[in-house]
C-alpha cells in the first residue's frame, strides 16, 4: 500500500510517502515555515523523491489535530480535497499520536501541545507489542489536572513529549524524575504518521472530516455559557 | 471559433464558502453559495475562528455540487481560481489550500483572484463591458470608486477614510435592534420613512473622491442615545430613512464628481451594499436627471453578496492574459488594487 502522508499541525512541517513499510521519501522542516505556503510543493517533492504520481497513491494520511488551529486546517483541508478529488481513502490520525510515536517502548507516553495559561492538549500511550496504544484519549486540559491525573502511573515510567519550557518547568515541579522531550526533540514525522494510519479505518463521510479542535471556539464557549442551546434542527451553514 | 474556457472559482474570504463553473467569463454553469450567517448572528457578526470552521465543513460538498450542477468533470475544466485577498486570513487559507490541491490533482492551471476585482467583474455575469468603465465598490468592508481602463486595469480614484459602507449600516442597525447583517432591513425601514433628521452628510463640499461614514454613524447613535435618555421616542423608520438620505447624498455626490472627470458609457456598482433598493433608485434618478448617455449596471441581487461566480468572471480576463500562480501562493489579508 503506498500512502502520502502529512502533519502541519504545529511549527514543523512533514511529508513522507510509504510504501509497504518502506518509507520511499519524507521531508521534514523545523524552522518555521508557513504551512500555506509550503505545504502542495513538499507534497509535489515528496511525490517526486519517490518516483511515484499521485494516481499510485492509495492512501493519504493526514494528522487530524489537536494542534494550531490554522495549522490542522491547513493540512486537512489538503487531504481532504485530495480524496474526495482524486476518490483515494483518506484517514486521520491524532497529532499528538504521532508525537508518540517517536517515544520510547517501555514508557508511559504522554505527548502535549502548549494551549497556552497552564493548559495543554494531551493524551497519554503506551506501546504495548510494538503496537501504539491509546491509555487516555486527547483532550483539552489545565497541566495541573493532567499532572494529577498521571499518578496512577509511576512517575519514573512517565515521558513527556514536546513540552514547551513553560510546560517542562510545570512538569518538573511535580515529576522532577519525568522524562521531558522538548519542542526541539519532538518533531513530528510523517513516516510514523503513514505507519499509524495502515491499521486504521479509512474515513467514510469525506465531506464531514473535520480537524480534531478539542475546543470550542471562545465565541462559541461564551454563547453556551450564557445558556443558548443549540436547537436540535438548526443548520447554522445553508446552502442559498 | 474561439475554443470555450471552463474556469472552477473558489470564494470563501468571509464567511460563505461558494464554489462556482464559468464558462469564458460569463456564463454561470453553477454558483454554488453556503453562507453561515446564521451561525455569525448568534455572536452578533463575522467570528474568524468560527468562519474558518465552517469552511472546511463545507468546501468539497460545494466542488461536489459544483461540478454536478454545471454537468462538468476535471477534464473539461481549464483552470482554477481562488480569491487570495482581501478577507480575513483564516477563512481565505481554506479556500486557497481547496483550489491548490485540486490543481495540482488534475494538473490545471492557477488562478489567484483579488475579490475586490471580483465584485466588479459579477457585472461581466450581467454585461458586455465597456472599457473605460466606472465602478462604485460597496460592500462591508469597502466603499471604492475604481476606474476600470482596460481588462483587469485598475486605478483606485476614491475610498473610505474611516468605515466602510456596508460597516456603517451594521452598526446603526445593531442600535436599532436589527439582527446581524443589518443592511438589507435598514434599507426595508428607509423604504417607509422620511429624512428627518438631517444627519451629516461628511466631505461632500470637498474636492476629492474619498468618503467617511463614521461621523454619520455616530451622529446616528448619538440622537439615539439622546432619545433613550430624555425618554423621547424615535420612529424606527425614519431613523432608517435618514441614515440612508445620508448615505445616499454622500456616494452619489462623490461618484458623480468622478464621472465629471472621467466620462465613461457604464457605471458598475457592485458589492453587498449593491443590493440597496434606495441606492438602485437615487442613481437611475440621478442619471436620468443629469441626462447622461450612460448604462447603469447593477448586478442581480445574488451576484451581490460574496459568491464563486463573481471570481470565475475576473479570472478569465487573467486566463487570457497567462496570469497563472503556482502552488505557492498565500492568503494577502489587506490586498489592495
Ligand atoms: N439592501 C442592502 N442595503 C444596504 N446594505 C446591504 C444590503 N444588503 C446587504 N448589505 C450589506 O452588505 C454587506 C455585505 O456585503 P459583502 O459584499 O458580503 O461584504 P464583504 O465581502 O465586504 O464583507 C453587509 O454589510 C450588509 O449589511
Ligand atoms: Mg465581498
Amino acid at each position: 500500500m503506498k500512502i502520502l502522508a502529512f502533519d502541519t499541525s504545529n511549527k514543523p512541517l512533514t511529508v513522507a510517502v510509504v510504501c509497504d513499510g518502506d518509507v520511499l521519501a519524507s521531508i521534514e522542516s523545523t524552522e518555521k515555515k508557513t504551512h500555506s505556503v509550503s505545504l502542495l510543493p513538499d507534497i509535489q517533492q515528496a511525490l517526486k523523491d519517490s518516483k511515484l504520481s499521485m494516481d499510485e497513491i492509495d492512501l493519504i494520511a493526514v494528522a487530524q489535530g489537536p494542534g494550531s488551529y490554522t495549522g490542522v486546517r491547513i493540512a486537512v483541508t489538503v487531504a481532504k480535497t485530495l480524496a474526495f478529488t482524486l476518490k483515494k481513502n483518506l484517514v486521520g490520525v491524532s497529532s499528538l499520536e504521532v508525537l508518540a510515536a517517536d517515544g520510547s517502548e517501555d514508557k508511559i507516553l504522554v505527548p502535549l501541545m502548549d494551549a497556552r495559561n497552564d493548559n495543554a492538549f494531551a493524551g497519554v500511550y503506551q506501546y504495548q507489542d510494538g503496537e501504539l496504544v491509546n491509555l487516555i484519549e486527547d483532550h483539552h486540559t489545565s497541566m495541573e489536572k493532567l499532572l494529577d491525573t498521571l499518578k496512577q502511573y509511576e512517575s519514573d515510567k512517565l515521558e513527556f513529549i514536546n513540552a514547551t519550557e513553560h510546560l517542562t518547568d510545570l512538569i518538573k515541579d511535580v515529576y522532577p524524575e519525568a522524562m521531558v522531550m522538548d519542542t526541539k526533540d519532538s518533531l513530528p514525522e510523517a513516516d510514523k504518521l503513514a505507519k499509524l494510519a495502515e491499521n486504521k479505518p479509512a474515513v467514510s463521510d469525506i465531506d464531514n472530516f473535520v480537524p480534531n479542535y478539542l475546543r470550542l471556539t471562545q465565541a462559541e464557549h461564551d454563547w453556551y455559557q450564557k445558556g443558548h442551546k443549540k436547537d436540535g434542527n438548526i443548520s447554522y451553514v445553508e446552502e442559498v | 471559433m474561439k475554443k470555450d474556457t471552463l474556469i472552477l472559482s473558489f470564494e470563501s474570504s468571509c464567511d460563505e464558502t461558494s464554489v462556482a463553473v464559468i464558462k469564458n467569463g460569463k456564463e454561470i454553469l453553477s454558483n454554488i453559495i453556503a453562507t453561515q450567517i446564521k451561525s455569525h448572528q448568534r455572536f452578533g457578526g463575522v467570528v474568524p475562528e468560527v468562519a474558518s470552521r465552517h469552511h472546511v465543513e463545507e468546501v468539497t460538498h460545494c466542488i461536489e455540487l459544483a461540478l454536478d450542477e454545471a454537468k462538468v468533470g476535471y477534464d473539461d475544466l481549464d483552470a482554477v481560481a481562488v480569491t487570495y485577498g482581501p478577507g480575513l486570513v483564516g477563512s481565505l487559507l481554506i479556500g486557497i489550500m481547496a483550489a491548490k490541491t485540486v490543481a495540482f490533482a488534475h494538473d490545471l492551471p492557477l488562478i489567484k483572484a483579488n475579490h475586490l476585482a471580483g465584485h466588479i467583474y459579477s457585472a461581466n455575469l450581467v454585461a458586455d463591458l465597456q472599457y473605460p468603465f466606472m465602478a462604485l465598490l460597496v460592500s462591508g468592508g469597502h466603499t471604492e470608486i475604481v476606474l476600470v481602463r482596460a481588462p483587469g486595469e485598475f486605478e483606485t480614484l476614491g475610498d473610505t477614510r474611516d468605515d466602510a459602507v456596508g460597516e456603517a449600516y451594521d452598526k446603526i442597525g445593531r442600535v436599532l435592534g436589527i439582527n446581524y447583517p443589518a443592511g438589507k432591513k435598514v434599507d426595508e425601514m428607509a423604504a417607509r420613512g422620511n429624512d428627518i433628521f438631517d444627519f451629516p452628510r461628511a466631505m461632500v463640499q470637498e474636492d476629492n473622491l474619498d468618503f467617511s461614514f463614521s461621523g454619520l454613524k455616530s451622529s446616528f447613535i448619538n440622537r439615539v442615545h439622546h432619545a433613550d435618555q430624555i425618554h423621547e421616542e424615535l420612529n424606527k423608520d425614519d431613523l432608517a430613512a435618514s441614515f440612508q438620505g445620508a448615505v445616499l447624498d454622500i456616494l452619489s455626490n462623490k461618484i458623480f464628481r468622478a464621472l465629471k472627470q472621467h466620462p465613461v458609457k457604464q457605471l458598475v456598482v457592485a458589492g453587498g451594499v449593491a443590493a440597496n433598493q434606495g441606492l438602485r433608485q437615487r442613481l437611475k434618478k440621478d442619471i436620468e436627471e443629469r441626462n447622461l448617455d450612460m448604462d447603469l449596471i447593477f448586478p442581480p441581487l445574488r451576484l451581490c453578496g460574496d459568491n464563486a461566480a463573481m471570481i470565475g468572471a475576473i479570472a478569465q480576463i487573467q486566463y487570457d492574459k497567462k496570469d497563472f500562480a503556482d502552488l505557492t501562493i498565500n492568503a494577502d489579508p489587506s490586498l489592495d488594487f
